[in-house]
């Protein structure tokens, strides 16, 4: 009864139209786009040149890379916060506990996300795009262009995925944003923040809210792909 | 005929193993050529080499009456050769982008990439594939689709691999009848193969490698 009656708040919550509440979706939902904004193109292309190059060190890049998949967030809100505070070499920022600190804190939580699956996905392309591109006389440029266009729903589901982990992520944004209401606090911090105090209908409200934000950015990226989920037959 | 290729000594290694020893090398201009050999001889080897698409050491190379290196691959030789696949690949547009691609990003206005794209589609039979996605095609489509896309770059010299391999029936003789219009149309052409009907087209003169080196050559 007390889960049945703590979800029959959340939804009234959420449909009162707390300010309180759309505050700290906004908060989220910005970052998160921002950290992306500023992640995505740069991974991209750096998981395609590692992908496509051979060089000194390549392999551990996408070692680097892969380890970085597995770090826990807190480590790199921890490693963050030393950085960032005022004793830290970065302190001068004066970035901690502020929303610029998380959107730092993201971007590195998906750097290695974006540039692992680009680099998985171009990996997965047929070789013969881009030896035909070059042999069409296409610019490097546009040979990158032409590849990552072949591979694009593997560079979407890149960009989702990171979304979804940067989203969703507790530790650094709590470490370096400090969970300041109206200012620095996030889904998932409130949501921990509002648990804690038994507070449940604010949390699940929030929950439902990351679900749903899932759900449509999903929903959206299968829509962009047509029919590339379609059986095979059926096609 | 003049000279339009001229390597010597030209040496291609993969780790310790020496892939190509070639000597000497000479292609005509407006002339076509079938390389032949057992599988492993060096053929598509050799034919991306000419593509730049793997390196080589070359003592002396001459392309179009000019001396150059091999490595950096020249610009001069990147507008002037194109390479089709054994298995073409397709870019996931129309067929007719598949085929302006090439034409793109070499200051052309739009009007004369269409009538370009326009006249090679007429020339490959393809025109009722022109807004065909690609991955519908059939393999002979897709050869036809790629000369077209390589034949309407007008290059001085085309290399083919193996042109009719996996066609049958009518879209192998397709493909094989296109083969004589691109030496009339002033390309140099270059097919590793082993198809009979290739290598016995008229006038078409033969180089068998075998391991590495060029063993036959017929005037």
């Amino acid at each position: 009864m007390h889960l049945i009656q703590a979800i029959h708040d959340a939804f009234a919550l959420l449909v009162s139209g707390d300010a309180n509440l759309w505050r700290i979706i906004w908060i989220s939902v910005k970052t998160t786009l921002l950290a992306l904004l500023i992640a995505a193109p740069f991974s991209v292309v750096c998981g395609y040149a590692i992908a496509s190059h051979r060089f000194f060190g390549r392999r551990i890049l996408i070692w680097l890379a892969q380890v970085s998949l597995s770090l826990p967030t807190v480590l790199i809100g921890l490693l963050l916060y030393l950085l960032l505070s005022r004793r830290g070499p970065l302190g001068e920022l004066g970035w901690l506990f502020s929303q610029t600190g998380i959107v730092a804190g993201q971007v590195l939580i998906a750097l290695p996300v974006l540039i692992a699956f680009t680099l998985a996905a171009v990996q997965a392309a047929d070789v013969r795009l881009a030896e035909t591109a070059i042999t069409l006389g296409a610019s490097r440029w546009r040979v990158m262009l032409t590849v990552l266009h072949e591979v694009r729903f593997g560079v979407m589901a890149a960009v989702i995925t990171g979304f979804g982990r940067v989203i969703s992520e507790v530790g650094c944004a709590m470490m370096v944003g400090g969970n300041i209401a109206g200012e620095t606090r996030t889904i998932t911090t409130a949501i921990a923040l509002e648990t804690s105090k038994g507070e449940f209908a604010q949390g699940i409200a929030l929950g439902i809210v990351l679900v749903s934000i899932s759900l449509v950015i999903n929903a959206g990226l299968m829509l962009l792909q047509g029919d590339a989920h379609a059986a095979p037959a059926a096609r | 005929m003049s000279g339009l290729l001229q390597i010597n000594g030209l040496r291609k290694r993969f780790g310790q193993r020496l892939l190509l020893d070639i000597d000497h090398l000479h292609i005509d201009a407006g002339a076509a050529y079938v390389l032949t050999g057992a599988n492993g001889a060096g053929k598509s080897t050799l034919l991306r080499v000419l593509c730049g698409l793997e390196p080589a050491e070359v003592s002396r190379l001459v392309f179009m009456g000019e001396s150059l290196r091999l490595s950096p691959y020249p610009r001069a030789m990147r507008e002037a050769i194109a390479y089709v696949h054994q298995h073409p690949v397709m870019f996931s547009t129309s067929v007719a982008d598949n085929i302006a691609y090439g034409l793109k990003g070499r200051g052309l206005s739009r009007e004369e990439i269409r009538s370009r794209v326009d006249e090679a589609i007429a020339w490959a039979g393809i025109d009722h594939l022109r807004r065909s996605p690609p991955a519908t095609l059939s393999g002979g489509e897709k050869q036809r689709v790629a000369l077209a896309r390589a034949r309407v770059l007008r290059p001085r010299l085309l290399l083919l691999d193996e042109p009719t391999a996996n066609l049958d029936g009518a879209a192998r003789e397709a493909v094989i009848g296109l083969i004589p219009t691109l030496v009339h149309a002033g390309s140099s052409v270059v097919m590793a193969c082993h198809d009979r009907d290739l290598i016995n087209l008229p006038g078409v003169r033969r180089l068998k490698l075998r391991e590495g080196r060029i063993e036959i050559r017929s005037a």
